[in-house]
């Protein structure tokens, strides 16, 4: 127990990583606003970086570095990714009045 | 009917991840019976676990866990708030922390760029669309059963207990490297002598970047600019919808 909580190793980011995932998970799955949920896929990009940037400490070197490279690149994609689900909620608001998406049925058939 | 769908989920999801921790454990005892030469057994002397970050500094273990609970608890305040505004700080809070641990495994470079991307950029953007739907609020949470509560609750932290049991045990491939901190890397230059920069440093991301990592980064400034167009293609007012409503 003392061992888990003052030596901090890699398992403990992991952990952390995984656990963030996990938080943004059940916001994609629980929350009903489109706003939250998008945010929530944010948060589980995050959680792949804090992963890709941990694994890259525990191999060091410089083929490491190839583990930022790729995660700045996937900051990148969540930033376009950011702008165009906003903008596509704000034309659905614009036509519909609110972002539930429990209430966005009209492609169901 | 429902019960019989969570009932037949969760006994899906026992047997995947049994069969997950079956395929694991053999490795894992080959990996730690595997002689790692005389480094290794130096530094499993020093530290028992071979997997120190920061080797046994309580003030950097207090620092670890202050930003993993400011991680964790801005992530939580964003799933778990009904006013928007108060997740999107949630969120920004939730970031600086990330950044600060990205600080802590030494990626530099990325912490700055999460710090000013993420909690600069990207969340600005979210607050303006806040701001310009201005009445996004809903319900917390879909309606769910009690008996879809609970199995899913069990099922949840069953899943959470082994993922971590198995992640506190991930072993570095090289313990000798990966319990100091990262050596400094060595550049070639074009015009001059070679030159050592620090690992995780702008120089070494941006060397890398432009050497292994050239074709995703051409392709990532095409992916933004068709982002930005695509942006502003999608939310520009259509003519006849800003006419009926009055030019809103």
């Amino acid at each position: 127990m003392n061992d888990l909580l003052f030596n901090i190793g890699y398992g403990h980011f992991l952990v952390l990583a995984a656990v963030l995932f996990l938080i943004g998970m059940a916001g994609v799955l629980i929350r009903r606003n489109a706003l939250i949920i998008l945010m929530s896929v944010e948060l589980m990009l995050n959680a792949a970086n804090m992963t890709l940037v941990t694994f890259a400490r525990m191999w060091g070197g410089a083929d490491a570095m190839n583990a930022h490279t790729f995660a700045l690149i996937v900051i990148g994609v969540a930033a376009a990714e950011a702008s165009v689900g906003l903008a596509i909620l704000v034309a659905v608001f614009r036509g519909r009045r609110n972002v539930d998406v429990d209430r966005l049925t009209t492609l169901r058939h | 009917m429902k019960i019989v769908v969570w009932v037949t989920t969760l006994l899906l999801a026992l047997g995947a991840t049994s069969a997950i921790a079956l395929a694991q454990e053999p490795n894992e005892h080959a990996q730690v019976n595997a002689p790692r030469g005389p480094v290794h057994a130096e530094v499993a002397a020093v530290h028992p676990h071979g997997d120190i970050v920061e080797a046994h500094d309580p003030a950097m273990a207090l620092l670890f866990w202050v930003f993993a609970a400011v991680t964790v608890g801005g992530a939580l305040f964003v799933i778990s708030r009904r006013n928007l505004i108060a997740a999107v700080m949630g969120m920004v809070g939730s970031f600086l922390g990330i950044a600060a641990v990205f600080m802590m495994l030494y990626a530099n470079f990325l912490a700055v760029i999460q710090m000013l991307v993420y909690a600069g950029a990207i969340m600005v953007l979210f607050v303006f669309v806040i701001m310009i739907l201005n009445r996004p609020e809903d319900e917390p949470v879909a309606p769910s059963g009690r008996i879809g509560l609970v199995v899913g609750g069990i099922a949840v932290l069953y899943l959470v207990s082994r993922l971590v049991l198995l992640l506190v045990h991930v072993h570095p491939p090289n313990p000798a490297v990966a319990s100091a901190a990262p050596a400094q890397l060595v550049l070639p230059s074009l015009t001059g002598p070679a030159e050592t920069v620090d690992w995780g440093s702008v120089k070494a991301v941006g060397s890398n970047l432009f050497d292994a990592g050239l074709f995703p980064f051409e392709a990532i400034s095409i992916l933004l600019l068709v982002a930005v167009v695509g942006a502003i293609a999608i939310a520009r007012p259509l003519k006849d919808i800003d006419a009926e409503e009055g030019g809103s």
